[in-house]
């Protein structure tokens, strides 16, 4: 439970001149639900970038499952899904044929009955031969659940997962979340606002303001470490607006 | 990995209804060759027995049957025409598509999470656009075929190895496009921006560079044939040295000696000419190759 599988040590990275992620120290154990948290603009989703090899980091190092995500990128890709804060597949292909698509990408041998099996554990097997393209939003997120975990990776990223989702659709992910990590012991990397959602959900959270990570402790400790403030809400809130 | 990205690209292309359009609109062109071809020959052999009627009854000898001077592949020689203008711009839309979807709909951000090697993925691209053009100009060849057979009651062996040749010579220069159609997604950073580039490319290699070279002489525009007289003046030298690099006139000039309607030259002379299109489309390949390795997907489409 204890080994980690994420670990960065000095991550930066910079847009041409601006440094959106300044010396980032951050280690996430086998099994955590780590919830990462930020103002729009914080550097969260380059974090994510970075960690699922999509972009290499201006200096330091980062490793998930103990494979570096720059000079050993296959092995990285191997161990991990993604989710992106807005869902975009093929819209002239069904759920299953882009499922099938992604787990073949991904070396699934047999493909086929990967998806009917992750679409059975999402509950999700009426959307399979229908064109993704006509999804709502909600329909959209589950698919892209499913896209992320039909490889069984060790290591999930969602960024922004409720983002467009109406309150059950909030609920079902929930859920969801908490069943990958209990039942196929997936650590949860999530990137996320909604901070009744990361007290719910989430053993551990980090605090990125400006590309810097000033806070990262587990639910308990948190809430332990400020007993004056009433919710996670108010935590954040004076995390955020204390001087860095 | 190169084939699962190949076969979605095809499935892609199938589902959107790209891959029929361009397949109706090829045959449509093909077939409208062969009518045309076939009217043209029809209105000649027409004239000539009119000519003989009248030569006849003034008692003077009959000249031979001009068609029979004409070789039977000229009944296809619009098709030389019909190429670089519609079917070049059919490949663009297929190598467009082919990767716009990944680049500024995001789902690249799904696919280089993945165990997939950015070569490997330009490969299953260039795989699928060759495919998809193989089969439309398969097609294409088979209506050719079929309406030299209605035309000329027959076709022989060496035409049918002739049509082969000038369709594996269509085939490497609609990949030319294709790959400029991926190529300029990658370049551009919006999808309207993309296509405009890829037309405006077509545009400069099928209409602006011949205004320099054979445009000059506005009966080699639209036929390929040779120079009715002999580049002496020093402009015409110029730019005739500008010629091997413009390959809509090198894949005219070699389709019009495969099938055997321009003057014959040596067979280097004709691989000379294909040599052009060949080194352009691996420029294109390993330029895009290149485009794709150094592509940021993370912002592709949102990103923070």
């Amino acid at each position: 439970m204890d080994s980690p599988v994420i670990n960065a040590r000095g991550l930066c990275h910079r847009y041409d001149v601006e440094p959106v992620l300044r010396d980032i120290d951050l280690t996430i154990n086998a099994g955590e639900i780590f919830g990462f948290l930020g103002h729009n603009g914080a550097g969260k989703t380059t974090a994510i970038n970075i960690l699922t090899t999509l972009l290499e980091p201006t200096s330091g190092v980062a490793q998930v499952c103990g494979f570096d995500v720059v000079t050993e990128r296959r092995e990285v890709t191997r161990c991990i899904g993604y989710l992106p804060a807005e869902v975009r597949m093929y819209g002239h292909m069904t759920a299953a044929e882009n499922l099938e698509f992604f787990a073949k990408l991904s070396g699934v041998a047999d493909a086929r009955t990967a998806v009917a099996e992750t679409l059975d554990f999402l509950g999700c097997s009426d959307l399979a031969a229908k064109r993704v393209g006509a999804f709502s939003t909600g329909m959209r997120q589950r698919i892209g659940i499913a896209q992320a975990i039909v490889h069984r990776p060790r290591v999930l990223f969602l960024d922004e997962p409720t983002a467009g989702l109406d309150p059950l659709g909030v609920r079902q992910l929930r859920d969801t979340i908490l069943r990958l990590n209990r039942d196929l012991g997936m650590t949860v990397f999530m990137n996320t606002h909604l901070l009744g959602e990361v007290a719910k959900v989430c053993t551990t959270i980090g605090v990125l303001n400006h590309g810097e990570l000033i806070y990262k402790d587990s639910i308990a400790e948190t809430t332990r470490r400020f007993p004056d403030e009433a919710s996670l809400e108010d935590i954040y809130l004076r995390m955020e607006s204390a001087p860095t | 990995m190169i084939a699962t990205i190949a076969r979605q690209q095809v499935l892609m292309l199938r589902r959107q209804g790209t891959f029929v359009a361009m397949l109706a609109t090829l045959l449509v062109m093909t077939a409208l060759a062969g009518v045309l071809g076939w009217s043209s020959h029809h209105t000649i052999v027409r004239a000539y027995d009119e000519a003989v009627k009248l030569l006849a009854s003034t008692g003077k000898p009959a000249p031979p049957n001009p068609f029979t001077l004409k070789p039977t592949l000229s009944l296809l020689s619009n098709m030389v025409v019909y190429i670089p203008l519609i079917g070049a711009l059919l490949a663009l839309i297929v190598g467009h598509l082919g990767i716009v979807d990944d680049e500024a709909g995001g789902v690249g951000r799904l696919i280089f999470t993945r165990q997939v090697s950015r070569t490997g993925y330009v490969l299953g691209k260039i795989a699928s656009a060759g495919a998809v053009l193989f089969v439309v100009l398969t097609a294409s060849l088979a209506v050719s075929a079929i309406s030299l057979v209605a035309v000329n009651h027959a076709i022989a062996f060496a035409e049918v190895g002739r049509l082969v040749m000038f369709y594996s010579l269509s085939w490497l220069y609609l990949m030319v496009f294709a790959v400029i159609g991926m190529a300029t997604v990658l370049i551009t950073r919006r999808r309207s921006i993309a296509l405009l580039s890829a037309l405006g490319a077509w545009l400069v290699i099928t209409l602006a560079i011949p205004q320099f070279t054979s445009g000059l002489r506005p009966t080699q525009s639209l036929n390929p044939i040779t120079d009715p007289v002999s580049t002496s003046q020093t402009f015409f030298r110029v730019t005739a040295s500008a010629r091997p690099y413009s390959i809509v006139e090198q894949y005219k000039q070699a389709s019009g000696r495969i099938l055997d309607t321009t003057t014959p030259e040596p067979v280097w002379q004709t691989i000379q000419r294909v040599l052009p299109i060949a080194g352009l489309l691996l420029i294109l390949v390993l330029v895009t190759a290149r485009l794709v390795q150094r592509h940021d997907f993370s912002r592709s489409s949102t990103h923070e």
